[in-house]
């Protein structure tokens, strides 16, 4: 450890204390600012999340503020046996049908994007301005834009087709950016190394290409999921007939005023909590099989 | 007829990368099958560019590769029996020792049990046993250089592309796995191709150095001929061992030069084949360990050439003492001194010496 | 046989263009083309060439005062979510000493990211409420004798929502540019006599410059884009441009709509295209 010497030495220890980035000593007053700072807005961040969970779990009584009143599971019932609220059940199977289709698409698409976008070839700024378009074009506007073309073209709008291609425009272009983030570590030797061994543009995708990217493409597709389980503006116009779970939150944010919609809420996120869970997992699961290949003789 | 599979010919290779600038231009090469080549030059001179056209991975604006008399442009790598070594290696960090080393057996469609056996007697050779099962980035720098090294072998090349592959490496690693290539080389009597900006390092392995600058060989040859008989200034520098200095001819007299300026009326330089006339700038270079050095007054022997000057400074190298002189306005001249000989009557900054060398020790360079 | 380069790499993105082209560009030019139609009042489209659809949406007195709030709420956010993602990035990247904590604590922060935004919306609903925590716990202080009623149903309640939703887009790109500045660099800042604030201005906040301007891409986007937090959460008081769009289409009136929805998407490309002018985002984030 260098910290002995450097707290001998009385020049450094000044310097050390007038560092932004002190990292040793005195703590200076700005980190106390900052720390404090720091955990408002965590507190912030789940504080009113933990209301709504603690909420849903009241009985009959309760309303949608505190005091609780009791405690039971009567709304998550409720959520899912009431006419009233719609068609929940339904609205979550499909949300995560097309969730895990949008995952799969935006993975494989993203990872070749990215693989592409590493040289420069002929209309590359064209298709990176285009995908920065799509990323920030307002997603309602587009929405009924797909709507209407669907409508000009005689199609029929489905949460399967029109609202999987609208969706796919604001998670591919997101994937494509998190792709490059993690390309980013990519030595491309590893490839040419691959190739001078005679393997072929595929065996070098599947062999080396994907394992070494392995850990980045579940991040990948955390993104997909996600952004695809929570897209609201977009998938407003061009679902169809049948409710995806936002679509269906979202209507009942306008008509129903009871905790069922509490309950809804801390059904969707123990959903995502499940995916991030299963996501890391995944993520420590390939690492760990790394290590532990490497080290069995 | 001996086996000429891994000779290779670079015929008129050139590579521009935006169509005006070359950054190899029409380089003509052979090299011996089953020699030792070294690429030598600083960074920029076009001398990896050269390998990764061997090696495939970049294709010539122009010029022809042949390899064993076939003309090998436009093949993909893998076709060409040639492997690569990359600088920094790039083994596949996911993959084990061994599998690193069987992958290429892998790709080519052999099952488990074959290309096992195949990488493990790999392995004994660059003896790695005991670290097969390690993944890459558990291994030091020179146990990855063996890996690399083996991983390219494997394929039975004719040929092994090696791109700075000492570079990673800390000076006492380097000198030990300099050996190591060159063992590796003798046991798989295959060409090797190594680029390096190392003089150090070419002249130790090679058996034929090629010296480049901006994309076109100065000189290729037999490291000792490239050492001893540079054959311009930039070689004579780039390689070091020589003093370059320059002046103008005085006189041709027979077979020898004589130059003209007041410091340098002492030296002598035999003329050889050259053609050169009175008025000329020549440059002559001298090998740094055949001058000796003598405190004024004392004899020269008959014929020699000097230099008057005074010392500038003296470093102690071990093996021998490196004195520094103001011999020569605008060039740098330096002597190794043996250091027994520098010892018995040591020099020190601001003495006035006499530097004499047997005049057929000068070399008129291009 | 081997592929012309610009060949393989075109087959690559084809996929990419092959989504964009119909999900993106081909319903963009569709509401253009529909901004310049007219329409037959019951939700059909006359094909015809007319402005009047722009005429009709720039004269209006609305109009303005739907962009003025627009904007004005952008602009509160895009504050609001700097300060706040710069702050708890730099914390995170330059005070917190052991690097696991700083990832782990980083990591805290993203998870939320990764549940539904509108129940994160819906949430503050309960606290911010006339009988709502925050309410009731002044009370029984004594602080106030009135419920505080500027808490939900008002622009305040909107900011509160878009800056819980949207810090996040802001950290993580600052983050990562932050963690990316070499530790020797802002040690030699120090070594020259450099103080805090020196630091900070010449080396921190020129270094985090792309961070930022990807933060602030996201952050202005969703929000001139969004409708949905306004709408719910000001109470209906406040408007917003996609809001009267979706008013619009509500009751089939697509010709305007789309005139403002084109409208609204040159003004959302042209602050991004700003935003981009001071940084090469794609250099930024491939190296």
């Amino acid at each position: 450890m260098s910290a002995a010497p450097d707290a001998l030495s009385p020049a450094k220890t000044g310097a050390r204390r007038r560092a932004l980035a002190p990292s040793k000593g005195r703590r200076p007053w700005t980190f106390y600012v900052l720390a404090a700072i720091f955990t408002f807005y965590v507190v912030a961040l789940y504080g009113p999340m933990f209301c709504i969970y603690v909420l849903s779990f009241q009985d009959l009584r309760g309303g949608l503020v505190f005091p609780m009143k009791g405690l039971s599971l009567h709304w998550f019932v409720d959520l899912f046996t009431q006419a009233r609220t719609g068609d929940v059940a339904g609205a979550f199977d499909r949300s995560i049908k097309l969730a895990i289709l949008v995952t799969v698409i935006t993975v494989v698409v993203s990872l070749m994007s990215a693989l592409a976008f590493r040289r420069r070839f002929p209309g590359d700024t064209i298709v990176f301005a285009l995908m920065i378009g799509s990323l920030v074009a307002p997603g309602l506007v587009l929405g009924i834009g797909v709507g209407l073309m669907f409508n000009a073209l005689g199609l029929p709008t489905t949460w399967w087709g029109s609202a999987l291609g609208a969706q796919l425009s604001w998670t591919l272009p997101f994937g494509v950016l998190v792709m490059f983030a993690v390309m980013s570590r990519f030595d491309s030797a590893w490839e040419e190394a691959a190739r001078d061994l005679g393997a072929s543009r595929w065996q070098t995708l599947r062999l080396v290409i994907v394992p070494v990217l392995a850990p980045g493409l579940v991040a990948v597709a955390l993104f997909g999921f996600t952004l695809s389980y929570d897209e609201f503006a977009r998938t407003l116009q061009t679902a169809g007939p049948q409710n995806t779970l936002p679509l269906e939150i979202w209507s009942m944010t306008l008509n129903v005023t009871s905790p069922a919609l509490y309950a809804l809420g801390t059904v969707t996120t123990i959903i995502s909590f499940l995916i991030i869970g299963a996501s890391l997992g995944a993520i420590v699961w390939i690492q760990k099989r790394r290590g532990r290949r490497a080290s069995s003789t | 007829m001996t086996n000429q599979r891994g000779a290779i010919e670079l015929a008129g290779l050139t590579k521009s990368y935006d169509g005006q600038t070359n950054v190899v231009q029409g380089v003509n090469l052979k090299i011996p099958n089953g020699a030792y080549c070294c690429f030598l030059g600083p960074s920029g001179c076009g001398k990896t560019t050269i390998l990764r056209m061997i090696a495939g991975h970049e294709d010539p604006s122009d010029g022809e590769i042949l390899i064993g008399g076939d003309n090998v442009v436009g093949l993909a790598p893998a076709e060409r029996g040639t492997a690569m070594m990359f600088q920094s290696y790039a083994l596949f960090p996911h993959l084990s020792v061994r599998d690193n080393i069987a992958f290429a057996l892998r790709v080519r469609g052999q099952g488990k049990a074959e290309r096992y056996r195949v990488a493990d007697a790999m392995i004994e050779k660059v003896r790695l046993t005991e670290l097969r099962d390690r993944l890459p980035g558990q291994l030091s720098g020179g146990q990855q250089q063996r890996v690399a090294l083996a991983r390219a072998a494997v394929t039975e090349p004719r040929v092994l592309l090696l791109d700075e592959p000492l570079s990673a490496l800390d000076e006492q690693l380097r000198i030990q796995m300099r050996s190591e290539l060159r063992r590796m080389q003798r046991e798989l009597g295959v060409t090797f191709v190594h680029v390096t900006h190392s003089q150090l390092e070419a002249i130790a392995l090679a058996d034929m150095v090629v010296v480049m600058e901006k994309g076109r060989i100065k000189q290729a040859g037999p490291a000792r001929d490239v050492y001893a008989a540079p054959r311009d200034r930039y070689v004579a520098e780039f390689l070091g061992g020589q003093n370059v200095f320059s002046g103008r001819v005085g006189a041709v007299e027979g077979d020898v030069i004589r130059l003209d300026s007041a410091e340098l009326k002492s030296v002598i330089v035999p003329l050889g084949a050259a053609h050169v006339a009175a008025g000329d700038r020549i440059d002559v270079a001298v090998r740094r360990d055949d001058i000796n050095l003598h405190r004024p007054g004392a004899p020269l022997a008959a014929g020699a050439s000097s230099l008057a000057s005074r010392v500038m400074g003296v470093e102690y190298q071990g093996n021998f003492v490196k004195v520094m002189l103001d011999a020569v306005a605008g060039d740098e001249f330096v002597v190794y001194v043996p250091e027994r000989a520098f010892f018995e009557d040591p020099l020190s900054v601001g003495d006035v010496v006499m530097a004499a060398w047997a005049a057929e020790r000068s070399r008129l360079l291009a | 046989m081997r592929l012309n380069k610009s060949v393989v790499s075109w087959l690559y993105i084809l996929p990419l263009v092959l989504v964009l082209v119909p999900f993106f560009v081909a319903p963009m030019l569709v509401v253009l083309v529909a901004s310049v139609f007219n329409t037959d009042g019951f939700g059909g489209l006359i094909p015809t060439f007319t402005l009047d659809n722009y005429i009709g949406v720039l004269t209006s007195g609305l109009t303005f005062k739907l962009y003025f709030e627009t904007i004005r709420f952008t602009a509160l956010v895009w504050v609001f979510t700097l300060i706040l993602g710069f702050l708890v990035a730099y914390f995170l990247v330059f005070h917190v000493r052991n690097q696991l904590l700083a990832i782990g604590l980083f990591l805290l922060c993203t998870v939320p990211f990764w549940t539904s935004n509108i129940i994160r919306m819906i949430s503050w609903i309960p606290l911010l409420g006339k009988e709502g925590l925050i309410n009731s716990a002044l009370l029984k202080l004594g602080l106030i004798h009135e419920p505080l009623t500027f808490l939900l149903y008002s622009s305040f309640a909107v900011v509160v929502a878009y800056v819980h939703q949207l810090t996040i887009f802001m950290v993580v790109p600052i983050f990562n540019s932050m963690a990316r500045i070499d530790k020797r660099v802002v040690e030699a800042a120090v070594d020259a006599g450099a103080s805090r604030l020196d630091v900070m201005r010449l080396i921190v906040i020129p270094l985090s410059k792309s961070g930022v301007a990807l933060g602030s891409i996201f952050v202005v986007a969703i929000v001139m884009g969004d409708f949905f937090v306004t709408k719910v959460m000001s109470g209906g008081g406040s408007a917003s441009v996609v809001g009267a769009f979706y008013e619009d289409i509500g009751v089939l009136q697509y010709p305007t709509a789309a005139a403002s929805a084109v409208i609204l998407t040159a003004m959302l490309m042209l602050s991004v295209a700003l935003i981009l002018r001071t940084v090469d985002i794609r250099r930024e984030i491939t190296q």
